[in-house]
């Protein structure tokens, strides 16, 4: 049944991938995004494309541009040269019960458009509850027990992703929960694929890179399909030890891949000591929440740390001792502070001294 | 032959080690150097002797299995200390010394047991994480750098009958967690000697005794414990209330403190059957005004929660607090403190004035009506101290 549904799926995404290299041939030197968006895999028509020039905590101002999808889910807007956050939004309004939000941003945002079409990977929607998470529906869930060693793991956080192509890291997950200390956990969830991963840090936080010793592991059965009222038992969860060798590779990837365009510098306290252990983050809106568009590893005993950017711009830098999260007492935080803004604008191809951020304790 | 052997033997014995994973039970004994990451793998014992000294060049030692570790040194200078993750309760730390670490403990998870241990000169002496249930009995934790013992992420440890003396800014710090017990500990001559933060921080704190201290113990954002039967003793100030700290105060002794209780912006403990013994001043309240909270205390949160960001703006947890605030109706304008002794000299006062009087004893809306704030003239609160007790009482006397 499962593989079924996934052949469907790869035909329908394979015939929308053609069809769009069709159109986007058409329309010849036109600049622009196209794409479709999906609800529980099947085409979504009426929905609204945003896009906006900012991260999505800016959605608040109006956006850029917009556009809706057609009957096959289809959608293409016209773009100058840029980089954008396409968000695509849809309300649904119940026959007598309530109304229901979908909503999603592109997996891969930032989407960078130097010019002529581009085909943006589809991307599912999915139903947000009023803190933006997966809204369950009832019985419908999965379950299972995280082991390492055949022993169970505990504090571990199980995350459920409703896409892959973000590499199940980071906070796009829709809904993580804590296993039990036997290693259990269920999570209620709606109907859909969803991609499982599982991660237990040596500091306990539910986000934020992981370092060598920790347990980290995805499901092997990704995508789980959930039916209406159907929960899985998943069984047995198993999570390895993260090797010195395998985050060095991970930390040659994305974000932290090597690239011409850097900002660099030092973390120091208010004394000008160097502070170990405290990540930069770069932000393109000036009120620096949410996620970061790109983040450094964490400074060693000389506090020096790298910003590695794809490309020139504009950027909003802070400072922390943890990814994410309510600050907690005892960490290091700060801001770059050669403007009052926090901002830097770097060209693509310089590497720029920022010199020092001074970082503080909170308590 | 022999005397290279025995050359090689030595030079080994006497190199930094390097990374080392132990997956099989491991024995130490004597004397150590460690240079990198020791890790004991999950399954793995591994056994340190009496009297062994380790010492470390940077590295950590961190078990995913279990160790057993008695009468051990183990010291350096800026290490990144023991880690124990999920270790159980078969993981002993026993009448050891940890010295010069970041953190000399790292406790993720699990359930090990501290015992007769001392935590000296590191940055943090101990740190809890991940719901831990540790028990830390009989420890000492002394002269660490920021926090002697930091309670965190809903973590439930037993600790019991550790003293905890001149560690730099806080003895212990409980953050959004909950001792199953703390009792019988002694904490001295530090800045704060315990820290209780943040809604979800709702501990008993029962039979301590704190001297000596600048505060002796803290209440702050929402944290609501309940305080009984310490003793608070020559310390600066005994219990300072801070930013909706509705603790409760039953049965201790405040002795000889500067200000035994200092109460300030939105706190409404329960003061109920402590004794008073020979303090400056019993109570002092400042930007307290119920009246305020009533009118300004929600929008105040709000609009902080609102302006708070990632990188230093505040802790983001107004909504919790919001979501603890008492219901108005309690807000009366009032600070509930009766049925307590309030000492041989301030009995007779309160004899000679009355219920109606001003006990010079108590600083309150009775002696400033009012403050300002935004501009605006706010009733300083007052506190009820009527009945008060004509005797020290048995609870207070008894529970130390």
């Amino acid at each position: 049944m499962k593989r079924r549904a996934l052949r469907r799926l790869s035909l329908l995404l394979l015939a929308l991938t053609l069809l769009a290299g069709v159109s986007a041939c058409k329309k010849g030197e036109e600049s622009g995004l196209a794409g479709t968006v999906l609800f529980q895999d099947q085409p979504l028509s009426g929905a609204q494309i945003e896009i906006y020039l900012k991260e999505e905590q800016d959605r608040a101002t109006l956006p850029f541009a917009t556009t809706s999808s057609d009957a096959a889910g289809r959608y293409r807007i016209a773009l100058p040269t840029g980089r954008y956050y396409l968000i695509a939004k849809k309300k649904v309004e119940g026959s007598g019960g309530p109304t229901r939000m979908l909503m999603a941003a592109a997996p891969l945002n930032p989407l960078d458009l130097p010019g002529g079409s581009k085909e943006v990977a589809p991307f599912n929607l999915r139903e947000m509850g009023r803190d933006g998470a997966l809204v369950a529906e009832a019985g419908t869930g999965v379950k299972g027990r995280i082991v390492h060693d055949n022993q169970p793991v505990g504090n571990a956080f199980v995350y459920v992703y409703s896409e892959k192509s973000a590499g199940l890291i980071g906070p796009s997950y829709g809904e993580a929960v804590r296993s039990a200390a036997d290693g259990t956990f269920a999570i209620p969830l709606p109907a859909g694929n969803f991609y499982l991963a599982a991660r237990k840090r040596a500091d306990g936080a539910r986000s934020g890179d992981v370092a060598v010793g920790d347990l980290n592991g995805r499901w092997h059965g990704n995508p789980v399909t959930l039916q209406h009222g159907e929960t899985i038992d998943l069984g047995d969860f198993k999570v390895s030890i993260v090797e010195a060798e395998s985050r060095k590779e991970r930390w040659q990837q994305g974000k932290f891949a090597p690239t011409d365009t850097t900002l660099r510098g030092r973390m120091v306290d208010q004394d000008g000591k160097a502070v170990r252990g405290v990540y930069a983050f770069a932000y393109l809106d000036s009120r620096m929440v949410g996620k970061p568009v790109y983040i450094s590893a964490a400074t060693g005993d000389d506090g020096r740390f790298e910003l590695r950017l794809s490309d020139g711009g504009t950027y909003y830098i802070g400072a922390r001792s943890t990814f994410g999260g309510p600050l907690e007492p005892g960490e290091w935080v700060g801001t770059y502070d050669a403007r009052p803004n926090h901002m830097v604008a770097v060209k693509k191809g310089e590497v720029l001294d920022l010199d020092k951020i001074v970082v503080r304790e909170v308590w | 032959m022999k005397k290279l052997l025995v050359l090689c033997l030595l030079l080994l014995g006497a190199a930094p080690a390097l990374a080392l994973t132990l997956s099989r039970d491991t024995t130490w004994q004597g004397e150590r150097k460690i240079g990198e990451e020791v890790r004991v793998e999950s399954g793995a014992t591994l056994t340190i002797r009496p009297g062994s000294r380790i010492t470390f060049h940077g590295g950590h030692l961190e078990v995913a299995g279990r160790l057993v570790a008695e009468d051990v040194d183990f010291s350096g200078s800026g290490w990144g200390g023991i880690l124990l993750k999920g270790c159980d309760s078969t993981t002993i730390i026993r009448n050891c010394r940890i010295t010069g670490a970041k953190t000399g403990l790292f406790i993720g998870g699990g359930a090990p047991r501290i015992e007769g241990t001392t935590l000296e000169n590191n940055e943090v002496g101990i740190e809890l994480k991940q719901q831990s249930s540790a028990a830390i009995s009989l420890c000492r934790i002394s002269g660490n750098r920021k926090v002697g013992l930091f309670i965190k992420d809903e973590s439930s440890p037993h600790v019991s009958g550790c003293t905890i003396s001149k560690n730099g800014k806080y003895g212990v710090y409980i953050y959004r967690a909950q001792p199953a017990a703390f009792t019988g500990n002694t904490l001295s001559e530090n800045d704060t000697a315990l820290m209780i933060s943040n809604a979800g921080s709702d501990p008993r704190i029962q039979g301590n005794i704190f001297s000596q201290n600048k505060i002796a113990i803290l209440v702050d954002r929402a944290a609501r414990p309940l305080l009984t039967g310490n003793l608070l003793r020559d310390n600066q100030t005994g219990v300072r209330l801070y930013r909706r700290a509705d603790a409760a105060i039953d049965g201790n002794r405040f002795e000889k403190n500067n200000e035994a209780l200092s109460i300030a912006y939105s706190s409404y403990p329960r003061i109920h059957y402590n004794d008073f013994v020979a303090n400056r001043r019993a109570i002092t309240l400042e930007f307290q005004s119920s009246r305020w909270e009533k009118s300004n205390g929600s929008t105040v949160r709000e609009s902080e929660a609102e302006s708070r960001g990632a990188f230093g703006q505040g802790s983001g947890h107004a909504a919790d607090a919001e979501a603890r605030r008492r219901p108005d109706a309690e807000l009366d304008g009032t600070i509930d403190a009766r049925h307590n002794w309030w000492g041989e000299q301030e009995s007779r006062e309160l004899n000679r004035i009355g219920t109606s009087g001003n006990p010079t004893f108590i600083d309150d809306g009775r002696d400033a009506p009012t403050f300002v704030d935004g501009g605006k003239e706010w009733p300083l609160d007052r506190v009820n101290f009527t009945p008060w007790q004509s005797a020290p009482n048995r609870r207070a006397r008894e529970s130390l």
